[in-house]
């Protein structure tokens, strides 16, 4: 990996932060949401979704609704897989996702996830998530998240190509 | 602020409310823009097309998050409205399985009750936009229904 890696990545004329920050540039209801990409690594990338009144989910505790938050890790898990898939493109569509809901985010907190795609093979990639209050990172996740992928290649005009 | 929350499912029940008023108490909802269409008792839910709601522009498609939600929130009204005691049910686990792509169109769901036991109730939701023959997305959910003693 290492030295030949680091060659062919600085060779690429875009970053794995500049496809992700991309990707939200063009999906609206992402950028409706608020979500914003913290990081974007070969490992996987870290997004923010901000506590708004208007993602609400209960009325009476303020607590964001469980919606916002699964659209959080499906968005987030899509590029986990193009950070792995970098510098190649690809759309990944999602085949199935399961979200477990550990506790309920504190209202007025941001939630911030990790996404990582662990395995790729020839037509799927297989990614988990975990979500925690914003601050609160380094302690116990309010969602954790279990997804798969299917891998559409494009071809150079950036059509799908089978 | 339940007590206000029971009233309202109870007058829906009685039919002096409109369903779409326990919706709309729910930001999130308001926010997809989700609408509910009552036949007697059949609840049929709608997303109406809302380029709010799209993510792949190229297709263009909704984002499968939004589908997610708008089912999610779906099957909470459903649970509801099915409760003795209704308060609002927390979503457990959620899994959604797409079948086919969201096209930018309204999208409709309908919710199956599996089983409504004291604390948890499982749910099961199709989507569709064409015909409820060919779903777009299928899902199934728990939730817990009361945190008593939990």
């Amino acid at each position: 990996m290492g030295a030949l890696a680091a060659v062919t990545d600085s060779a690429v004329p875009y970053t794995r932060m500049d496809v992700c920050k991309r990707s939200l540039e063009t999906v609206r209801h992402s950028r409706m949401l608020g979500l914003e990409v913290l990081s974007a690594e070969e490992e996987g990338v870290r997004l923010r979704l901000p506590w708004r009144e208007d993602l609400v989910g209960n009325p009476d505790t303020g607590v964001l609704h469980g919606g916002a938050v699964f659209a959080l890790m499906d968005h987030a898990g899509g590029m986990a897989n193009s950070c792995r898939l970098y510098p190649a493109v690809e759309i990944t569509p999602t085949i199935d996702l399961r979200i477990d809901h550990l506790h309920a985010p504190t209202p007025g907190k941001a939630v911030i996830c990790d996404a990582t795609c662990y395995r790729l093979s020839a037509h799927v990639t297989f990614v988990r998530m975990t979500a925690w209050e914003e601050g609160d990172e380094q302690g116990e996740p309010v969602a954790t998240g279990q997804a798969t992928y299917t891998r559409m290649k494009l071809d150079r005009s950036g059509r799908v190509a089978s | 602020m339940s007590d206000t929350l029971k009233a309202l499912v109870q007058a829906c029940r009685a039919g002096e409310a409109d369903y779409q008023d326990l919706i709309d108490r729910v930001p999130y909802a308001r926010f997809l823009g989700i609408q509910v269409l009552a036949q007697g008792e059949e609840l049929t839910f709608i997303l109406p097309r809302n380029e709010n709601n799209l993510g792949n522009p190229t297709l263009p498609a909704l984002h499968g998050g939004a589908v997610a939600g708008f089912m999610e929130q779906a099957a909470i009204i459903f649970i509801l409205l099915q409760m003795g005691e209704p308060r609002v049910p927390k979503t457990i686990d959620f899994t959604i399985d797409y079948l086919r792509a969201g096209l930018y169109q309204d999208t409709f769901a309908e919710c199956r009750v599996t089983r409504l036991g004291r604390r948890i109730a499982n749910v099961h939701i199709s989507a569709w936009q064409k015909n409820r023959e060919e779903p777009i997305t299928i899902a199934r959910a728990h939730f817990l229904l009361s945190d008593e003693n939990a």
